[in-house]
């Protein structure tokens, strides 16, 4: 490789065969239970297989099954849908909560606290939670925009194709935002004060001073945030199981619920495993050219 | 001299506190809202969804306790966790040492493959682990959930671990180097103690994420009793899903110490949440 980092530089403490015995027991792990794993991947998706029997070898098939697959193809517009979804309800959020939540006066500190708390929780306790806040019947939701009179807005949120993706995205943003806002929030303090002054003394409120010091600042946080938004979303899995496990009719059917379905509902180990092949190959053309487009990016310094 | 904390607000400040505020408490409403309704009756939940319990009906949380087996579950996620939190961090140290330290055959090739794990999502090795899982009898068993845990937590743990450790100028490990120390004297003695506050973000980060860990556990086990908390849950929610002061009880009682547990250790679990994005 050209471009040597420095480190590589320094002379090791120690040379030899010998001190793979440090990488070993990681690698032995790694090996077995994710790079093995990957390998027999790529070889099952070209087999017919239940999991009980031996795999059958049955070329492309599988694949050719994939792309006229509707469900699945829909599944990658659902994702699709809903990785722009937490890009705005996720990261944009959360930006702007970093913003709000600068400050160092009493309180701020606890409400960043708080506002990062759902974080914590499992995917699974806050989906079954928000499956309460979204019920039809005795949802929160639907009691407070029935006590506001806004009846119009009563909706089984979670149980009607036009509003499950987007109740999904939202209850995503409820746990996520808090994530982003921390990541912004430590970016947004290393940004000199100075800079804010000069801008106030040119005369920039705070929205201007938001637009052309804070956002131009950020640029290469924000390309932080977005990958990992992306990558997340496209494995994202646990909140479309507890939710809707991707009903109703398919509608919030992702990549990760389509591929367990099939594999382990219908017995298609083979199809299931040309299924996560398709998704590999996506996430990583995805990251790659990213990643270019990223590194292209110029970089601000101040 | 007064510092800006000292001085009154100015009416925009007060605008950004009222704002922050009401958004914060709607944010955080659910969580009281389900701690609440954790106390109620089903009558009530449905009646008054707003309101305090006219009666606080700590039953609930014995019934709930009793009935999804919750002691087992928690027992199970701490076994889990616990072990497959060590194995990674103490693993992928030892790795992160080797890769800025030492040189050996192959240090880029492994340093390279265990990169792959940090953009590889889970689903895809899903099927394979199964069967793998399976030709080693451990599908439904504890280990099932405990090695690909510490599996999957190598790549992000030896990524920030090497960081750690180049930040660090290895001036000490050579001045015991040159006094004669070997290099598992060196590893034990100073290097550890040297990336500990870095092994604590990695134990935080690890410990949360194979905590709530659902899909493997979903898929690895089959007996009730080798279930872990994410997926005893959902279970949970399943068979009792009209039962709402139950499922609110269950939902309080698995989330309620964690959260108390956060608030009082926040620096540290979101030093160790944001430890990917941050540089």
């Amino acid at each position: 490789m050209k471009d040597k980092t420095p480190e590589d530089r320094l002379q090791p403490i120690s040379t030899g065969a010998a001190n793979l015995v440090f990488v070993a027991p990681a690698m032995l792990l790694f090996g077995l239970f994710v790079l093995f794993p990957l390998l027999s991947a790529v070889y099952f998706a070209f087999t017919a297989w239940n999991g009980f029997s031996e795999p059958v070898w049955v070329g492309l098939a599988n694949f050719r099954r994939a792309f006229a697959d509707t469900v699945h193809l829909a599944s990658y517009w659902h994702v699709t849908l809903y990785i722009l979804g937490t890009l705005f309800f996720e990261v944009s959020f959360g930006l702007l909560m970093a913003v709000l939540l600068n400050s160092d006066r009493f309180g701020f500190s606890f409400m960043r606290g708080m506002f990062f708390s759902p974080m914590i929780l499992s995917m699974s306790a806050a989906g079954v939670l928000w499956a309460f806040v979204l019920d039809y019947r005795t949802g929160l939701l639907n009691s407070v925009f029935d006590a506001l009179g806004l009846d119009f807005l009563v909706q089984p949120w979670l149980s009607q194709s036009s509003t499950a993706l987007l109740a999904i995205m939202f209850v995503s943003g409820w746990k996520f935002a808090g994530f982003y806002m921390i990541i912004f929030f430590a970016a947004i303090r290393r940004i000199p004060r100075n800079l804010y002054e000069a801008a106030t003394l040119d005369g920039a409120g705070p929205v201007r001073q938001f637009f052309d010091v804070t956002l131009p600042l950020l640029r290469q946080n924000m390309m932080v945030a977005v990958l990992i938004a992306v990558t997340g979303g496209f494995a994202g899995f646990d909140l479309f199981f507890t939710l809707t496990n991707g009903g109703p009719f398919n509608s919030t059917e992702v990549p990760a619920t389509w591929i367990i379905k099939q594999a382990f509902d219908q017995n298609q180990l083979g199809y299931g495993t040309a299924l996560t092949v398709v998704l590999a190959v996506v996430v990583t053309i995805i990251s790659l050219i990213y990643l270019h487009i990223s590194e292209r990016a110029n970089v601000i310094r101040y | 001299m007064s510092s800006a904390t000292d001085r009154a607000r100015s009416p925009g400040e007060w605008v950004q506190f009222a704002v922050a505020g009401i958004i914060v408490a709607a944010m955080f409403y659910p969580t009281v809202w389900m701690v609440i309704s954790s106390f109620k009756s089903n009558r009530e939940i449905f009646r008054s969804p707003f309101g305090l319990p006219a009666e606080w009906r700590w039953k609930n949380f014995v019934e709930a306790w009793d009935l999804g087996g919750l002691g087992g579950l928690y027992l199970n996620s701490i076994i889990v966790t616990a072990t497959a939190v060590a194995i990674s961090v103490v693993f992928a140290t030892a790795a992160a040492f080797a890769f800025t330290r030492l040189e050996f055959p192959g240090r880029r090739i492994f340093y390279r493959l265990l990169l792959i794990g940090l953009l590889l999502p889970p689903p895809v090795v899903a099927i394979p682990l199964f069967s793998i899982l399976r030709d080693l009898n451990l599908l439904n068993t504890l280990w099932a959930l405990i090695l690909p845990g510490a599996a999957w937590s190598l790549s992000i743990t030896v990524f920030l671990m090497r960081g750690y450790f180049n930040s660090l100028r290895p001036d000490m490990e050579e001045a015991a180097r040159l006094d004669g120390a070997n290099v598992w004297q060196i590893f034990w003695t100073i290097s550890v103690p040297m990336v500990w506050p870095a092994m604590l973000t990695m134990i935080i980060l690890n410990t949360i994420n194979i905590w709530n860990e659902l899909m493997f556990a979903l898929l690895f086990i089959v007996d009730e009793d080798k279930r872990t908390l994410p997926v005893g849950l959902v279970r949970f929610y399943g068979y009792h899903s009209t039962d709402y002061a139950l499922v609110f009880a269950a939902l309080t009682i698995t989330t309620l110490p964690i959260l108390i547990l956060y608030f009082f250790l926040q620096r540290f679990v979101i030093a160790g949440l944001t430890a990917t994005a941050m540089d």
